[in-house]
């Protein structure tokens, strides 16, 4: 019993923790916060989430989307179509929450169509494909015109709610991340580990390999596209390269390294410690910061390819084993 | 008709600036199995450095090019030698990503020293000149003349002097190639060296007809990216074939598609590399090493 209890406590013992701190973080609006510090708060969560998504299909699956941010757009265009009211070619004008399982859906629809074809190429073919698939997508929105508003963007009904913004964030980040954790302990998750190790090997032991990275890929896709719709609610604006920007598949890619590919605390850690990090890089000196953000992802290849918890772990620190043993894995090769 | 031959000009002379274009990517991917995210970034850089002397100096740009290639070929001799070979036994993410990182380094440095506003190099020959009844304009032939030309010394220099030989060796197999005596990391250092340059001379070249700014790069990167996977890793003429392939494709979807113009360039190249990925995945001529696709 006392076994039992110990490697239950490995195996879950983070998912009370993880618990504990969201209900401690939904009561953070109520003492007194600002205005600003929510709005920080809640970018913070989307780039848990954002990262988190990507963590599933880069990390765990091995398949390294270096376009992933052409979900976060569709999300964000299907949210911004559906919801306002301009002369456009289609506008239904939904309220935010009839949008929402629309802009999921659609981001699916699109993943499982380009997984389809982009999926079966392997290593840096699969990764160039996504960008070429982001930076097609964003042209081809430059040119639908009637539908997207072109290169003059569409302009969102002006809604400001921080405190309900924090809590969707929140309630998001919680679900994905508990949703990762669950998956990585599950079959499923070790079929995808086994994929990212082996292909062929976990092919021959019988894993429906096109099935799992397709659905992995499905759903990294359907988050990262509620996130984008989300992004696109709050910021009230959107146009090509404010979507579709560069910078944000960058970010997301850099914080799962930092963090530590393949495991799911890591990119919530790099998340939590980047954005604040690019947060101040911007306010202090904002021509630099991207700059700096290239000098720091070359460092991180060099001098911590394992990431914060990958280095941990090869180094033998058992304090945060105690939190999720089955968190550490050997990082992506 | 007539404006079909037109098109079919156009394209060519686009492809054959494609192919020069592509060089520096697909031998050092040949070579040492760097995918190099940055190519764009470097062929914008060239196109600066031409914009500079020419506004400066008023040096044409295709004079210049003597210039910008020995000092692109120190650049990317120090990338190699001090990042790049650090990480050559890495797993390939270790140099993608690395070269990602180069390239978002190498934009935000020239969008500080230029700001991004766009800059053009106005030489003063810009006309056109008429063959048959198809005009031909004067840049862009001497754009064409001078890729071939490029193309032609690399061909020979890789095929009949000695580091020539040394860089294919090493292609084709590494350990092999260092036991019979070749320094695998300076043949490795100067291979990038060289992609660099010819990267660069392709952005000096393209300047005269190209809007020069700080994130001009990645649509290049991509469709360096295709022409490699259609004309095979390494390759001179499949990179001469693959680049006037893509430049056809493109120069016809924008002549005979209307209201799109040449903005579905990224487009059209993303089809193409999806179906010769899924068709033949070894790509359409065999190159200095095989693609592992698998």
């Amino acid at each position: 019993m006392k076994k039992f209890s110990r490697i239950w406590l490995r195996k879950w013992g983070a998912f009370p923790l993880w618990g504990l701190l969201i209900l401690l973080l939904s009561a953070y609006p109520s003492t007194g916060a600002s205005g600003i510090e929510l709005f920080t708060a809640t970018q913070i969560f989307l780039w848990v989430t954002l990262a988190s998504n990507w963590n599933l299909i880069g990390g765990m699956t091995g398949y390294l989307d270096f376009g992933h941010g052409v979900f976060f757009g569709i999300g964000a265009y299907t949210m911004g179509i559906l919801v306002t009211n301009t002369s456009l070619a289609f506008a239904p004008n939904l309220s935010f929450w009839q949008a929402l399982p629309w802009t999921g859906l659609i981001a699916v629809i699109f993943a499982l169509l380009i997984g389809w074809a982009t999926l079966r190429l392997k290593g840096p073919y699969f990764s160039i494909a996504m960008l070429s698939t982001f930076a097609a997508t964003r042209e081809l929105i430059r040119i639908l015109r009637p539908v997207t508003g072109g290169g003059s963007g569409l302009d969102l009904p002006p809604v400001l709610n921080r405190v309900g913004d924090y809590y969707f964030m929140l309630v998001l980040m919680a679900i994905v991340v508990s949703l990762i954790g669950w998956i990585r302990r599950s079959k499923l998750g070790l079929s995808l580990v086994a994929i990212r190790e082996d292909e062929i090997g976990a092919e021959m032991r019988g894993i429906n390999t096109t099935f799992h990275k397709l659905f992995a890929f499905a759903v990294a896709a359907f988050f990262t596209g509620i996130c984008g719709a989300f992004w696109a609610w709050q910021n009230t604006y959107i146009d090509p390269d404010v979507v579709f920007l560069q910078n944000r598949n960058i970010l997301m890619i850099m914080m799962c390294m930092l963090g530590g590919l393949g495991t799911v605390w890591g990119p919530v850690i790099g998340a939590l410690i980047l954005y604040l990090l690019q947060d101040s890089l911007w306010s202090n000196l904002a021509d630099y910061h991207l700059l700096s953000l290239g000098i720091l992802l070359i460092l991180i290849i060099l001098f911590i390819p394992y990431g914060i918890l990958g280095t941990l772990k090869n180094n033998k620190i058992s304090l945060l084993d105690l939190l999720s043993r089955r968190g550490f894995d050997t990082p992506h090769r | 008709m007539n404006q079909f031959l037109q098109a079919l000009i156009n394209g060519l002379l686009l492809g054959g600036f494609y192919a020069v274009m592509v060089l520096g990517f697909s031998v050092l991917w040949g070579v040492m199995g760097v995918i190099n995210l940055a190519h764009g970034e470097f062929l914008m850089t060239g196109a600066y450095l031409a914009w500079l002397l020419f506004n400066t100096f008023s040096l044409d740009p295709f004079i210049s090019l003597v210039l910008i290639m020995p000092v692109m070929f120190i650049l990317g001799f120090v990338m190699q030698k001090y990042l790049l070979n650090r990480l050559l036994e890495r797993p390939s993410l270790a140099t993608l990503l690395a070269t990602f990182g180069i390239s978002v380094i190498l934009a935000n440095v020239h969008k500080i020293i230029y700001s991004a506003d766009p800059r053009n190099v106005a030489v003063p020959y810009s006309g056109s000149f008429e063959v048959m009844g198809l005009s031909f304009p004067i840049v862009k032939t001497l754009i064409f003349a001078i890729a071939l030309a490029i193309m032609a010394g690399l061909y020979l220099f890789l095929q009949y002097t000695r580091l020539g030989k040394a860089i294919r060796a090493a292609a084709q197999n590494k350990n092999a190639a260092r036991i019979v005596g070749i320094d695998i990391e300076q043949v490795y250092a100067i291979t990038a060296g060289i992609c660099i340059a010819l990267t660069a001379a392709a952005g000096a070249i393209i300047s005269p007809i190209q809007a020069i700014y700080p994130f001009m790069g990645q649509p290049f990167t991509l469709k360096a990216f295709t022409i490699t996977v259609l004309g095979g890793l390494g390759q001179i003429p499949g990179a001469l074939l693959g680049g006037m392939f893509l430049g056809i494709a493109e120069v016809m979807v924008a002549t005979y598609v209307p209201g799109i113009g040449i903005n579905l360039g990224v487009v059209i190249s993303l089809l193409v590399l999806i179906v010769v990925l899924i068709l033949r995945p070894q790509g359409l001529l065999s190159g200095l090493r095989k693609m592992q696709t698998d």
